[in-house]
C-alpha cells in the first residue's frame, strides 16, 4: 500500500530537482557573488581621522552589499525558479511518466519545493561563509586602525573600549546570522508562494508577476493594518476586517526586516528568530498544503 | 486467465473556455484486457487513444465510467506499482545521463541499492544502450530517447505496459528493436497496452484490436477475427516449377475462382532492414 506521503520519494525528486538546478548553472551567480566580495573589501572610506568616525561604516556598507546581492539572488531565484519547474515538467510531458509511477502528488510537489530551497539554502550558505570571512578580515582591520587613532589621540580605556565594542558589533556577529536565516525564511515563503501559484497558472509569466505583486502587498499589510486601527480607534470595520484577513492570507513580510536591524549592528534576541522561523514553516505548510489540494485534481 | 485492464463505459469530456457544450473525447468506451495479452488500440489523430491511456494511468478523471488495473481503480497510487508507461515523445530530464534516468525512476518505484544497479545494468543491455549509459539525455537521438523511455517503463518489472505511440519518429531498425522487445515482454507474460496509427506495427504484434474513431470503439476482436478474409484461402509454395504452379491453377479454376497468383512481395520495410543488415555487416571499404 502506498502511503499519503514517502519521505524518501519526495527526497528522490528534491534531490533530482538539485542535481537539475546545479546542472542548469545557477551557481554560476556565486562567482560574481565572490567578486563583488572582493570589490567591496578593497573599496575604503576616508576614516582615518578618528575611533568615533565612519570606521563602522566601512563594514555596514560590506555588509549591505554582500546581504543585498544575496536578498536579490534568493528573490529572484525563489520565484523564477520555482515558477518554472512544474510548467516545464508539463510542457516536456516528463510529469507523465514521474505521476505514472507510484508517486502521490503530494511527495512531487513537495519534493520540487525541497529541491529549490536546498539550493537557496546552499547559495546563501556559501554567500554567508565568504561574507563572514570577507567581514572577519576586515573587522580586524578596522580594529587594529581604530585602536591604533584612539592611543594616538589619547583616549582613555573606557573610551578605548567603547570604540571596540562598536566595531565588534559591526563585525560577523550571530545577531548578523539571525539576519541572514530571516532572509532565507522569506525567501522559503516566496518560494511556496510561488509553487502555489504555479499549480494553477497557465504561463510562467503570470506565476512570476502574481508572486511579486504578493511579495509587495506582503510588505505593506502590516501598515495598512495599523492605519486602520488607528482611523477606527480599535473598532471593527469592514475596511479592517478585510485587512485583517488578507494579512492572514498573505505573510507580512516586513516581519523578516530584521535583516536591515542587523545590517545596522542591532542585536537580534533567539527568541525573534524562533518566532520568525515558525511563521516561515506555517506559511510554506499552508501553501504547500493548498498547492496540493489544487494540484490532486489537475487533468494532464 | 485473469485480467489486466478493464475499462468500463468510460466517458470524458473537456470543459473549453467560451464553450458552453464540453467537448466529448472518448465515448463509452469498454474494453477487457486479459493478463499475458498485447492490446492495440489504432484510430486516427485525435480520437481519444491517448485520453484512454491516461484515464487509466490516473492522469485524467473520468467524466463517468470506471478504469481498473489488475482489479485496483486506476485513480488510486496504489494501481501504478505494476505499470510502466512510455508517453508518446517521450522528453526526460534532459540534465541526467541515461544510467541516472533511469536510478530516478527506479528509487521513484522504492527500488534501491543493488538490486536497482542490477536493474539498470539489465535493462540498459536490453536497450541496448549500454554505451551511451554516462551520456546526458540531451544529446540522445529520438531512437534512443524512446528506447530510454521503455527501459524506464520496464524499470520496476511491471505486469503492463503501456505504450503511447512507441515507434512515432523512430527510424526502421529502431522500431524494429521495440517491436522485438513487445515480443520479448509477451513472453515474459507481461501484459501490453499500445496504441499506434502505424497498423502494420499493430498488426505484427497485437493479439487484440480495438479500433477507435471521434472517441467510440467501432471495432474490437481478435486480430486473426478482424483480418482474415473468411472466404479466400492462401497457399504460399517454395521452388514451385512453372509447371506446377500451372497445374494447380488450372486444379483451382475447376473449383474455384482464382483471384490473383503471383510472387508475394516483400515489404518496403523488410528490405530495408535486410539491406541496412547485410551492408553493416561488411566492413567499410
Amino acid at each position: 500500500m502506498s502511503r499519503l506521503f514517502s519521505f524518501h520519494r519526495m527526497m528522490v525528486i528534491s534531490s533530482s530537482t538539485f542535481t537539475q538546478l546545479v546542472r542548469m548553472k545557477v551557481f554560476y551567480f556565486l562567482v560574481v557573488f565572490v567578486l563583488a566580495i572582493l570589490v567591496a573589501h578593497f573599496f575604503k572610506l576616508p576614516h582615518t581621522s578618528g575611533p568615533e568616525s565612519s570606521a563602522h561604516e566601512e563594514l555596514r556598507m560590506l555588509k549591505n552589499a554582500t546581504i543585498g546581492a544575496m536578498s536579490l539572488f534568493a528573490t529572484i531565484f525563489a520565484i523564477t525558479g520555482t515558477a518554472l519547474l512544474i510548467p516545464k515538467d508539463i510542457e516536456d510531458r516528463t510529469l507523465y511518466s514521474i505521476l505514472s509511477k507510484p508517486v502521490p502528488r503530494l511527495d512531487y510537489l513537495a519534493g520540487k519545493l525541497l529541491g529549490i530551497i536546498s539550493v537557496i539554502f546552499v547559495a546563501m550558505f556559501a554567500m554567508d561563509l565568504v561574507m563572514t570571512g570577507a567581514l572577519e578580515l576586515r573587522s580586524n582591520k578596522v580594529m587594529n586602525e581604530v585602536l591604533t587613532s584612539a592611543a594616538q589621540q589619547g583616549y582613555d580605556a573606557e573610551a578605548t573600549e567603547a570604540a571596540r565594542q562598536e566595531v565588534l558589533r559591526h563585525g560577523s556577529t550571530w545577531s548578523l546570522q539571525a539576519g541572514v536565516l530571516a532572509l532565507f525564511l522569506k525567501t522559503v515563503i516566496l518560494a511556496s508562494l510561488a509553487l502555489f501559484f504555479s499549480t494553477f497558472s497557465t504561463s510562467t509569466l503570470f506565476t512570476v508577476i502574481m508572486s511579486f505583486v504578493v511579495f509587495f502587498i506582503g510588505h505593506i499589510v502590516g501598515d495598512i493594518r495599523e492605519y486602520l486601527e488607528l482611523m477606527n480607534n480599535g473598532e471593527t470595520s469592514i475596511g479592517s476586517s478585510l485587512t485583517k484577513a488578507v494579512g492572514i492570507i498573505i505573510p507580512d513580510f516586513a516581519l523578516f526586516n530584521v535583516t536591515d536591524e542587523a545590517i545596522a549592528g542591532k542585536t537580534i534576541p533567539l527568541s525573534a528568530a524562533l518566532r520568525l522561523t515558525l511563521i516561515a514553516v506555517v506559511y510554506a505548510a499552508l501553501y504547500t498544503v493548498i498547492s496540493w489540494f489544487i494540484f490532486a485534481d489537475k487533468e494532464f | 486467465m485473469n485480467t489486466a485492464v478493464e475499462i468500463h463505459h468510460l466517458v470524458k469530456d473537456f470543459r473549453t473556455p467560451m464553450t458552453r457544450k464540453p467537448f466529448r473525447a472518448v465515448d463509452d468506451i469498454s474494453l477487457t484486457i486479459k493478463t499475458g495479452e498485447v492490446y492495440g488500440l489504432i484510430g486516427p489523430n485525435g480520437s481519444g487513444k491517448s485520453t484512454v491511456m491516461k484515464a487509466l494511468l490516473g492522469l485524467v478523471r473520468p467524466t463517468s465510467g470506471s478504469c481498473q488495473i489488475f482489479g485496483n481503480d486506476s485513480l488510486r497510487v496504489d494501481s501504478r506499482h505494476e505499470v510502466g508507461f512510455l508517453p508518446e515523445n517521450p522528453y526526460f530530464y534532459k540534465h541526467l545521463s541515461g544510467e541516472e534516468t533511469l536510478r530516478f525512476y527506479g528509487k521513484l518505484c522504492g527500488m534501491r541499492g543493488k538490486k536497482l544497479q542490477t536493474r539498470i545494468d539489465e535493462l540498459l543491455e536490453l536497450v541496448s544502450l549500454d554505451k551511451a549509459r554516462k551520456r546526458r539525455l540531451g544529446g540522445y537521438s529520438k531512437g534512443m530517447l524512446q528506447r530510454i523511455g521503455l527501459a524506464q517503463a520496464l524499470i520496476q518489472k511491471p505486469q503492463l505496459v503501456i505504450l503511447d505511440e512507441p515507434t512515432a519518429g523512430v527510424d526502421p531498425i529502431g522500431s524494429r528493436q521495440i517491436r522485438d522487445l513487445i515480443f520479448e515482454l509477451r513472453d515474459q507474460g507481461i501484459t501490453v497496452f499500445l496504441c499506434s496509427h502505424l497498423l502494420e506495427q499493430v498488426q505484427e504484434v497485437c493479439d487484440q484490436v480495438g479500433i477507435i474513431f471521434e472517441g467510440k470503439m467501432i471495432k474490437e476482436g481478435s486480430l486473426e477475427e478482424l483480418i482474415s478474409v473468411e472466404n479466400q484461402t492462401e497457399i504460399i509454395l517454395q521452388d514451385a516449377s512453372p509447371e506446377l504452379i500451372a497445374q494447380i491453377e488450372a486444379l483451382a479454376s475447376s473449383e474455384a475462382q482464382v483471384i490473383r497468383s503471383g510472387k508475394p512481395r516483400t515489404t518496403l520495410e523488410r528490405l530495408f532492414l535486410t539491406a541496412t543488415q547485410s551492408n553493416s555487416s561488411q566492413p567499410p571499404s
